[in-house]
């Protein structure tokens, strides 16, 4: 069904020019009447677009001439339009009303406010929307860059540092090759950064984020501003340095930043851009003026928690150990790294084997792999914020040539009593938080034992009584007992979906332990209904703390360890 | 005839300086006039009306600036209305007879000098809620300050240094509410610098120094009546003759935009005070080490008076045009800091003794000191490339992207005052809401 247009010049007479014309892609394109502007506040058109197939297919658009993109705001680039306008299928209106909708918007909501002035506040409320229309508009195939990454915070003055250019990737690190984590981050992106090259990097915090109207848009804006705000000495490093033996011109990078995001330009004079077309290597001349980039942050409290998880300054500091790197402990490692924790040290002396694939963090192409190591590598790799160790032997052979001072947290996600023991004895020389994570058969239930460093798994010596039995929810017969520690057996308990539940319980909890939330021993126990254990073995009984999760699909329940 | 103490204080600066620069016409040594009264000789009238020609279209540019920048009266005045509410609040909320509030405005409100801001942030309209603590009883300053917050506290207030903010839902501005008392009522260590004029002293008061946890010294009237005084002077050549030549001599239909004679000083301290917030928005200053509006008042209104008192006493000549006027001044702020070798910067409220207004500029390693250097650098440069340019489209754009009112430009650009013209907009019914999920 094509679209009636008569009903739409109507309604809409008046405000549109006709007759329509035919637009890109088989769109009907009407221009609308803008009435008397002021020169400063001039647009020399303003054309609402009907895509082909409209009003089922698609939404109604409104394209401003390209020189209003950003001069002009909510203009994208392309000259579209972004106010709330035509509000799409599904919504109760017909094809006529939707654009109405859209032209009433683009009266009401934007041309008259635009003529009054009140839309020049707008750059200020999406100012990095809008420096992502700028960077696109001057982008060329022989840029320098593209963007540059942050690694640290604001500073606090204006200095003078050094990053690197990452190639092929066309990335700026704004850090020093020496930075631990920089060198991590370069690691991260493998084939991406196949050649580094030392910049000269101008990092400079702003009060305000920049906007059409601020930000420098020539060579001598840009180093005005820089004059302004480095001293002396250090401009004159910025302009004048040379990083490398036997150059002669070296990419300088000017960075402005604050807490919102960034802006950054390369500046004309650098050295020759080397493109890879095909297996030539062509060198570009620079650029003439100034190259704006994207900013963009790596930082932990950026990439974990986008500024919102306080605790993560604190969780780069701390040291966590995990014995076991399984169905439980791979994941779980994984979530650490992911929430931010600065150092985990992994230990396990398996390898994957073809009957782990289905429930490990990593799959067949870890086949034979050890699983400490292979698990350290892969996640390292995704999450440099981690300093993540692996060590392929038993948490016996670990602790003999380790402590645990200096460590935060220990998990045991191993579910070996011996290894709780050795822990036992190495917590009893140098005290520390204990995790405890284990599933039982089937997943039907998942513990997490919180024990602060006074709580010893083992009271004393003479107690050889393990409590991790006694934790539990159901009462498992001897024949399922048996079946289950064999990974390499044929029977599986559970899948990667089930073992899902306990990894969440797990590693939130061991989250709370080392923020330091968690003030005295408890255990916290995940525990499935009766329909599920039925459908697993027939009449298991629950413990009696553990009836109360019968009834329901699964509850969480919580207690003391004493 | 002998100087006074802001003359003197003004031709330091200027011999410092190496004299005011050729872009600022006049304001030679009336001395170097070799006797001749440039008022009579026909000659250099011509050469002055020639100079006015040449800075109109400046001037047309800073006027629609000014225009741009200047925050409405009737807006001033919405916010004024709302003191009344609050003297009401604290007389119920603290049992404090209505008689011994007075509530006032002080800073940028009460010197006409308020400027809009950049991006549409609010902006402050500062109060100052008089307290005559003889009538209640007394207290000590933190309680006093406290006191004043706990009668706030249903509005949406934070403790600032000095003053309670009053975040006014729906309205652009903030008001900034500084708890007082008369200066007379509190005892004070007085051990700085006594400059004051005898003429301001009787509106002094005490305000609360919370970091300090003391009274500390203040006078917004006094500031408003300097200004005044000061505004009330010219510096600039024949102002009534001169206006009506600009008349004549312009080339656009400005008279009526131009900048006011009358108002040259507070013109310049709203465009310098602009110039400062673009430094800030485009990363030339940090908003921390900018140099605060009180100091720009302080240093431009004695600026003003020293430059008034030397065409007083007739060892200057004024200057034959506004636009030459503000040049200059921008020339003289850097020299316009006192330090003292035992004080450091010291830059003295004149209406109250014992309040230095550069005091933080002893404590931060000079920041403050350097970034107020670099702006002065800034402002002059700006004022100069502007004034290099000689087509008039050149200067009002130049102008225009100087103190960021590029949108401003054109017959009524900026002033709400626009009709789109009858217009018959569809209402078609509301779509269905929009539901959302989490991804």
């Amino acid at each position: 069904m094509s679209f009636e247009l008569a009903p739409l010049s109507d309604a809409l007479a008046k405000l549109l020019v006709e007759p329509a014309t035919r637009g890109s892609k088989g769109a009907v394109v009407y221009r609308l009447m803008l009435g008397e502007l002021p020169a400063s506040r001039a647009i020399s058109f303003a054309e609402l677009i009907l895509p082909k197939g409209f009003p089922e297919d698609g939404i109604a658009r409104i394209r401003l001439p390209s020189d209003a993109e950003l001069r002009v705001p909510h203009v994208e680039r392309g000259g579209l339009l972004c106010i709330d306008g035509d509000p799409g299928p599904g919504r109760g209106l017909d094809g006529t009303q939707r654009v109405e909708t859209l032209v009433g918007k683009f009266y009401t909501e934007f041309l008259d406010p635009w003529r009054n002035g009140d839309l020049d506040g707008d750059f200020a409320k999406e100012p990095q929307n809008y420096w992502g229309v700028n960077v696109a508009r001057l982008r060329t195939n022989d840029d320098t860059a593209h963007r540059v990454w942050t690694v640290d915070e604001v500073p606090r003055k204006a200095q003078v540092r050094e990053g690197l250019l990452i190639n092929p990737g066309r990335l700026i690190i704004a850090g020093d090759g020496d930075n631990q984590f920089v060198q991590r981050l370069v690691a991260s992106l493998g084939h991406r950064a196949k050649q580094r090259v030392r910049v000269i990097i101008a990092d400079i915090p702003i009060s305000y984020s920049f906007v059409p109207d601020t930000w420098p848009r020539s060579i001598d804006a840009l180093l005005r501003l820089l004059r302004a705000r480095l001293k002396p000495p250090d401009y004159r490093r910025f302009i004048e340095q040379i990083l490398r033996r036997r150059r002669s011109r070296e990419h300088r990078v000017a960075l402005f930043r604050n807490h919102e995001g960034g802006f950054a330009f390369v500046l004309p004079g650098g050295p020759p851009i080397i493109l890879q077309e095909g297996n030539r290597h062509r060198a570009r001349r620079p650029h003439s003026n100034i190259q704006p980039l994207l900013v963009d942050r790596i930082d932990p409290m950026w990439t974990v928690g986008r500024d919102q998880i306080p605790q993560v300054s604190a969780r780069q500091q701390k040291h966590v150990v995990v014995f076991g790197a399984g169905a439980l402990g791979s994941p779980v490692v994984e979530q650490l790294a992911k929430a931010g924790i600065g150092k985990i040290t992994l230990v396990d002396s398996d390898t994957i084997e073809t009957a782990n694939v289905g429930r490990h963090l990593l799959g067949a192409q870890y086949v034979n792999y050890g699983k400490a190591e292979a698990v350290a590598n892969n996640v390292a790799q995704s999450y440099p914020s981690c300093i993540i160790k692996s060590y392929n032997g038993t948490a016996e052979d670990w602790l003999q040539s380790n402590t645990l001072k200096d460590v935060d947290t220990v998990l045991d996600l191993t579910g070996e009593p011996e290894v709780r023991w050795h822990l036992n004895e190495a917590r009893q020389q140098h005290p520390c938080k204990l995790i405890i994570g284990w599933m039982e058969p089937f997943v039907a239930a998942a513990h997490v034992c919180m024990l602060t460093p006074e709580t010893l798994w083992f009271a004393s010596k003479a107690s050889t009584q393990d409590r991790l039995n006694l934790l539990e929810a159901v009462d498992w017969p001897a024949e399922v007992i048996r079946q289950v520690p064999g990974c390499s057996s044929r029977f599986q308990a559970y899948t990667s979906v089930s073992a899902a539940y306990a990894v969440a319980l797990v590693s939130e909890n061991a989250l709370r332990v080392v923020d330091g939330e968690v003030d005295s021993s408890k255990v916290l126990s995940w525990v499935r209904g009766r329909q599920f254990l039925d459908r697993q073995w027939p009449k298991l009984t629950y413990r009696d703390w553990a009836t109360g999760a019968e009834q329901h699909v699964g509850v969480t329940l919580e207690r003391p360890i004493v | 005839m002998a100087k006074t103490q802001k003359a003197l204080f003004v031709e330091e600066a200027i011999k410092r300086r190496g004299g005011i620069s050729v872009m600022a016409k006049s304001l030679t040594p009336a001395m170097e006039e070799l006797g001749v009264n440039v008022f009579d000789s026909i000659q250099e009238s011509a050469t002055h009306r020639s100079i006015k020609r040449e800075r109109e279209p400046y001037a047309h540019a800073l006027s629609l600036v000014n225009d741009h920048i200047t925050v409405k009266k009737e807006l001033i005045d919405e916010a004024s209305a709302s003191y009344n509410d609050i003297a009401n609040r604290l007389a119920t909320k603290l049992n404090w007879p209505l008689t011994a509030i007075k509530i006032f405005p002080q800073g940028s409100a009460s010197t006409k000098t308020l400027i809009r801001t950049l991006g549409n942030l609010k902006f402050d309209i500062d109060a100052v809620c008089e307290v005559d603590i003889s009538k209640i009883e007394a207290q000590d300053p933190m309680a006093f300050f406290e006191a004043i917050g706990t009668a706030l506290d249903d509005l949406d207030t934070v403790a600032k240094r000095r003053c309670w903010t009053i975040n006014v839902v729906d309205k652009p501005f903030y008001l900034e509410f500084t708890p007082s008392v008369p200066l007379t009522t509190v005892p004070l260590n007085v051990s700085g610098l006594n400059y004051s004029e005898q003429e301001f002293v009787s509106t002094a008061l005490a305000v609360v120094d919370t970091p300090s946890e003391n009274w500390k010294t203040s006078n917004p009237a006094g500031i408003r009546d300097w200004v005044n005084r000061a505004s009330d002077r010219s510096i600039v050549r024949t102002p009534v003759l001169e206006a009506m030549d600009s008349v004549r001599a312009s080339i656009e239909p400005v008279s009526t935009q131009s900048v006011e004679i009358e108002e040259t000083l507070r013109v310049a301290i709203r465009l310098f005070k602009r110039h400062r917030d673009m430094c800030v928005h485009r990363g030339h200053l940090s908003e921390e080490e900018q140099p605060i509006s009180i100091i720009l008042v302080t240093l431009m209104t004695t600026c003003y008076e020293g430059l008034a008192d030397l065409i007083d006493d007739g060892s200057r000549m004024p200057f034959v045009h506004v636009v030459d006027a503000l040049i200059a001044m921008a020339e003289l702020l850097p020299e316009m800091i006192p330090k003292f070798p035992d004080l450091g910067y010291y830059l003295v409220n004149p209406t109250v003794v014992d309040e230095n207004f550069a005091e933080r500029w002893n404590t931060d390693n000079g920041e403050r000191a350097e970034a107020f250097r670099t702006w002065c650098g800034l402002l002059q440069a700006d004022l100069a490339s502007i004034a290099a340019l000689k087509a008039p489209e050149k200067i009002m754009s130049k102008t225009l992207e100087v103190f960021g009112c590029t949108a401003a430009g054109g017959p009524n650009g900026g002033n709400g005052n626009n009709n789109p013209g009858p217009r018959v907009i569809p209402s078609p019914p509301s779509p269905a809401p929009r539901t959302s999920g989490l991804a």
